[in-house]
């Protein structure tokens, strides 16, 4: 019986649900006659309420009419203006290509000179840009890229300020002036310094040359300044007054100055070396070292052998005193006991003359092969960017390569003097050598001789 | 004559500028070396004869030329002459081994200038490597030729100091 009476309140809900509102206000019935009256109560007022809605949409309908009546009658409207329009339009056309007509009879040959001013203006606008007269005068070229792209007929005073900027370039490339300008220096700084100008070719401050960027339109110090001699003819240029002076001039108006920055300088070809470069540097070094200790020491000993041959008293601090000194202590023993202790004697001096001289002769036939070691290890690395790479690019080897030849640079570098002050280091121990071994003898000879007369 | 030396000196530098800055160590070696031979002529020629002459008669004049005092006397002034004798020939024959060297170092250095400029500018213009390519060339015919000059005769002059030595040695007789 519950199960029944939930399910027809639910029904009533349902059938409620229209109107939301109202079964939400809807008084709960008590018991099944109050049900039953209230459902007959909202019936009456349902139908009531049915047919005032229906008495307004039957009202409304005819206001609808109405309006549709009245959106047609726009419509219609609108419609016979479109066609109005598109005639006028028309109508414009043909007036607008009648009158452009009469515009190029009325032009008639100004045209063509228009058509020049525009291309002048365009290679002028391209020409300022580089030129360094720019930089004395920016904001030249915005004026010719302006007439170059207008569409309009350029007016007089366009025409002048034209002709006046192609007669400023051609007078103030013929001058050489001094201005005060901004300099962006290399470290990023902006100074704002004086400035010569020379023509069209060259722009400098106190010591140094500057270029003009036409990218940032702005003066730059180089990267790079040229050779000391190209550089000081700059100074000495400012120093001067009056009068005619040399001076280095770049004709190419600044391309070859800003080549400058991207040529590899001494230094950096030292770098490409890498460690086999350092290691002949290493080489070379110690040779040197070896050269200049064995050249100051065989000078001292043959400036001490040459005061000895001099002199008649044995003086132990140089090797011909020492072997002198061996025949003054055996002097009363045979010929040939003397002779075999003047060969020991001598023995003992030559390997202090002879020491380090074959080991520079070793550090310069060193110097070489390590250079070859450097070609190679550079040439791997080559070969390792082609299988990388491949050999579509000839930079990408080339840096390879050049390490390979820096390096054969280097070792011959380090040969060659190495070679050169062997062969002089050489040359002087050998003319000691026979001093001591050759002549010993034969001046302790003399020396006898001397004696018994 | 003065427009004939003109001509000569402009094309030397021409030479030079196309050969690089290596051939300048060329020319300076061979200048050394020559300076050097020249010398060697020289004292081979007119001042050992009269040296030769002295010694020979200082030992002739010696009474006693057979004891080993006399020996080692001798023996030693042979000695003095063969270092004078031999003096900068070893440096003369160090230049003429250098010399080609020198080619060689200015071979690679002109093949470096070559791939500077095909880093830069890539194999596409070869006019562009054509003066790296001389620079590597002509050291390296330069230091054969210099070298070749002073082989020839270096290698005489050392045949001629050995005779001379042994002239010296032969016309001092000891008994």
């Amino acid at each position: 019986m519950k199960t029944v009476l939930k399910s027809v309140v639910l029904a009533a809900a349902v059938a409620l649900s229209a109107q939301p509102v109202l079964a939400a206000d809807a008084p709960k019935a008590k018991n099944l006659e109050e049900l039953l009256q209230q459902v007959k109560k909202d019936r009456l007022s349902e139908g009531r309420i049915n047919k005032q809605r229906e008495q307004e949409f039957l009202s409304e309908r005819a206001d609808k009419q109405a309006l549709l009546r009245k959106a047609k009658a726009e419509l219609a409207a609108e419609k016979s203006r479109g066609e109005q329009l598109a005639a006028d339009f028309a109508e414009n056309e043909k007036t607008l290509s009648q009158l452009e007509e009469e515009l190029t009879l009325a032009v008639g040959n100004l045209g063509e000179a228009f058509g020049i001013v525009r291309q002048v203006a365009g290679d002028l606008n391209s020409r300022f840009q580089n030129s360094i007269i720019s930089a004395q005068f920016p904001g030249r070229e915005t004026l010719m890229s302006e007439l170059a792209q207008t569409k309009d007929l350029p007016e007089l005073p366009q025409l002048e300020e034209l002709w006046f900027a192609l007669q400023q370039e051609a007078t103030q490339s013929g001058k050489i002036v001094k201005f005060s300008a901004e300099v962006s220096t290399n470290e990023g700084e902006k100074v704002t310094q004086d400035v010569v100008r020379v023509g069209a070719f060259n722009l400098m401050n106190e010591d140094e040359y500057l270029v003009y960027s036409s990218d940032n339109q702005a003066i730059t110090e180089l990267g790079r300044q040229p050779e000391a001699h190209f550089v000081s003819s700059v100074k000495n240029y400012m120093g001067e007054g009056a009068g005619v002076h040399p001076l280095y001039v770049d004709p190419s108006r600044g391309t070859i100055l800003s080549l400058l920055t991207t040529k590899t300088t001494l230094g950096e070809y030292y770098e490409a070396g890498g460690i086999v470069g350092y290691i002949i540097t290493g080489v070379l070094l110690l040779g040197l070292l070896i050269v200049l200790e064995r050249l100051l020491v065989l000078s001292a000993i043959g400036g001490k052998i040459r005061k000895q041959l001099k002199s008649d008293v044995a003086d132990e601090s140089n090797p011909l005193g020492r072997i002198i000194k061996v025949y003054e202590n055996n002097r009363n023993v045979d010929v040939e006991t003397l002779e075999l202790k003047l060969d020991e004697a001598i023995l003992k001096e030559t390997p202090r003359i002879e020491r380090g001289v074959s080991v520079i002769k070793i550090l310069a036939a060193i110097a070489p092969l390590l250079g070859l070691l450097g070609t190679v290890t550079g040439m791997i690395a080559t070969f390792q960017s082609i299988t990388l790479f491949g050999t579509g690019d000839p930079r990408v080897m080339a840096g390879g390569i050049s390490t390979a030849l820096v390096t054969t640079v280097l070792g011959l570098v380090a040969a060659l003097p190495l070679i050169f002050l062997h062969s002089i280091v050489y040359a002087r121990s050998q003319a000691l050598i026979h001093v001591v071994e050759e002549q010993s003898a034969g001046i302790i000879a003399a020396h006898a001789e001397k004696e018994n007369k | 004559m003065m427009l004939f030396l003109m001509e000569i000196w402009e094309s030397v530098r021409d030479f030079m500028n196309t050969g690089g800055d290596v051939l300048w160590l060329v020319a300076g070696a061979l200048f050394i070396m020559w300076s050097l031979m020249i010398e060697r002529y020289w004292y081979l020629s007119a001042v050992f004869p009269k040296e030769m002459k002295r010694i020979v008669g200082d030992w002739d004049a010696r009474a006693d030329t057979t004891s080993w005092y006399a020996h080692r006397i001798r023996e030693a002034w042979i000695s003095q002459a063969q270092v004078k004798l031999q003096a900068r020939m070893q440096l003369i024959k160090t230049l003429v081994a250098i010399c080609p060297l020198m080619g060689l170092l200015g071979t690679v250095t002109g093949m470096v200038a070559v791939f500077e400029v095909m880093a830069q500018m890539g194999t596409g213009n070869p006019r562009l490597m054509a003066s790296g390519i001389s620079m590597a060339t002509i050291p390296t015919m330069s230091g054969m030729v210099a070298a070749l000059s002073g082989v020839f005769f270096s290698s005489r002059l050392e045949a001629k100091v050995k005779v001379a030595e042994h002239r010296l040695i032969d016309s001092m007789p000891h008994h």
